[in-house]
């Protein structure tokens, strides 16, 4: 039989099992993601939620697979970066699983986890890649030893600054399928803050003054909420491609990877797609199973460092909220 | 234009410009010339690529007065996005760095971190600093080239990130001559900006760090 890893993610809203085998071949993949009734993401009521159901999502992944918990070879779980009190959960039902099966345990970073499955999934081997979600917006490369962070967003975080936006409309959480919607149904353009430092970005400048098209007196007059939802998503794209261009410029890599939930964005798939062919690079989305927070990015990436290095020691284990994916190295990848 | 101008070659396809080699009545040039992006609205990319050419030239004319070295503007074509500048001789600091010894790189860090400072303290913002940027020429002047995404601020922060982001390009380019070239850069830095006011100076290299860990989730508890 072949060795089977259970890997948690557990650093914000989602709290998910993937349970795989060495090779990267998926059994099971279950998630369950705190949707705030309003407002944003409290730690506290997240935290409640997953406490409230960590064994059960646990207990479902493993019938799902049809495995014993018995033949389960190693645990891998989100150590960083992430919301503290949520980060712990994790941490402790991997403790609590590692301890009572004495099989090893081993502590992942989220980010590392978004590009390592994306290099699986899409068969893809050294990607620059734009990963962009609720909590993060960050363009990264391989580079001496270690997943380089070339660009990020000095504030907001796309996604959060997305679904800020939709809130103030009005919208339902999860707002950025909904902003995508309305975006198709309008070609007027109203003009926004375009904010690029180097290869960052800010994007709070944008936000508020986007919020602000939607209480002036011209609102539902000169333009409507497709107007200003296009307005909003054109120039928040145009400024993660530029930096992403810039950034596969300067690295000269021939792969480009778009992941992180905002990835099933149709139009920044177009726009990332566009520069890959300007500079020959191969395009891959990663699948959009795959490409939110999941139990299997972090199962996967657990493996390969298990496979290079072995596991960790509980003492270990102590999560690392605030840990960048530029501070840890890479042994299972060589320079090239 | 006429035959006291034009463009002998591209020389260099970047991210967001093409770089001609030319003349210019017997002068050697760069036409640095912004191209259309496709990827975004016609309208936006018409409005940031006149916005960062008439940026660029201001920058590089306004930035001259206080003895860095930067290249001379000779012309500007806004309908085509266009700048006409001195070419300046001399190697890419990103394409000679490895071959420095360390006396060479604290020597050219800390002059680069001088000129910085005086730029900020005359409030002007890079807004790109990297060793693509740098032109170290034959007689080792050091020309900063690039000011598309300058700023003028004399806020704190502005000032930081521009360091931030100085210091994350020495990180993912440079790794190995990362804690040599960045400590002589900032030694130069403050050498110059604690003669005008010793507490700024401390508050935006403290603040380098601060940026750091922002734009996660660390603080913010009311963000998805
Ligand atoms: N005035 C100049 N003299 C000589 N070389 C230059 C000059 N300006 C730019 N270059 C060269 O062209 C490259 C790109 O120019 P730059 O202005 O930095 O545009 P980009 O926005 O593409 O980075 C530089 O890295 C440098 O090698
Ligand atoms: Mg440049």
């Amino acid at each position: 039989m072949k060795k089977l890893c259970l890997g948690i993610e557990s650093t914000a809203h989602t709290f998910s099992v993937g349970i795989l085998d060495f090779d990267g071949e998926v059994y099971s993949l279950i998630n369950d993601i705190f949707m705030p009734e309003e407002g944003g993401l409290h730690p506290a009521l997240v935290r409640e939620q997953h406490l409230n159901n960590f064994m059960k999502i646990v207990n479902r992944a493993l019938s799902v697979a049809k495995i014993s918990v018995k033949n389960i070879n190693l645990i891998a779980f989100s150590q960083s970066p992430g919301l503290g009190p949520v980060l712990k959960i994790g941490a402790w039902v991997a403790r609590m699983l590692s301890q009572v099966l004495v099989i090893p345990i081993v502590g992942v970073n989220h980010c590392i986890a978004h590009i390592e499955i994306g290099r699986l999934k899409c068969s893809i081997e050294d990607p620059l890649t734009l990963y962009v979600s609720g909590g993060n917006t960050i363009v990264s490369a391989f580079e001496s030893e270690r997943y380089q962070i070339f660009g990020e967003t000095l504030d907001l975080p796309i996604g959060n600054m997305i679904d800020s936006f939709a809130r103030d409309a009005g919208l339902q959480h999860p707002g950025g399928p909904k902003i995508e919607k309305l975006a198709l149904e309008s070609k007027k353009y109203i003009p926004l803050p375009y904010l690029v430092k180097g290869m960052d970005l800010s994007f709070s400048g944008l936000y508020t003054s986007a919020k602000k098209l939607l209480v002036s007196t011209d609102f539902n007059k000169k333009y409507n909420l497709n107007d200003t939802a296009y307005s909003l998503q054109e120039t928040a794209f145009a400024m993660l491609t530029e930096v992403t261009e810039r950034a596969l410029a300067h690295t000269e890599k021939k792969e480009v990877l778009l992941t992180g939930g905002v990835a099933a964005n149709k139009r920044l798939q177009q726009m990332v797609e566009y520069i890959s062919k300007e500079h020959n690079a191969r395009f891959e989305v990663v699948p959009l199973k795959y490409a939110g927070d999941n139990g299997v990015m972090i199962g996967w990436t657990g493996i390969l460092r298990y496979k290079a290095e072995g596991g960790h020691e509980i003492a270990e284990t102590i999560i690392k909220p605030k840990e960048r994916m530029d501070q840890i190295t890479v042994p299972w990848r060589s320079e090239n | 234009m006429n035959s006291d101008i034009y463009r002998e070659k591209l020389i260099h396809k970047g991210a967001e410009a093409n770089l001609y080699y030319g003349q210019w009545f017997n002068k050697k040039v760069i036409f640095k010339r912004r191209v259309p992006k496709r990827y975004r609205l016609e309208e936006l990319d018409k409005r940031i690529r006149t916005e960062r050419t008439l940026n660029e030239a201001r920058a590089l004319i306004r930035a001259k007065n206080y003895g860095v070295n930067i290249p001379q503007v000779y012309e500007i074509d806004v309908q085509n996005s266009t700048i006409v500048m001195k070419y300046i001789e001399g190697e890419k600091l990103k394409k000679i760095l490895r071959t420095l010894d360390n006396n060479k790189k604290e020597e050219y860090f800390k002059k680069i971190g001088r000129d910085i400072a005086i730029l900020h303290k005359n409030g002007h913002i890079h807004g790109d600093i990297t060793t693509s940027n740098l032109i170290i020429t034959q007689n080792e002047d050091i020309f900063i080239i690039d000011f598309g995404l300058h700023e003028n601020s004399d806020k704190i922060e502005d000032k930081s990130v521009d360091l931030h982001l100085f210091k994350r390009v020495l990180i993912s380019s440079h790794g190995k001559d990362y804690e040599v070239c960045f400590n002589a850069f900032i030694q130069g830095y403050i050498s110059e900006c604690e003669k005008e006011n010793k507490n700024e100076c401390n508050l935006i290299i403290k603040n380098i760090n601060a940026i750091e860990t922002r734009g996660r989730y660390v603080k913010s508890e009311d963000r998805l």
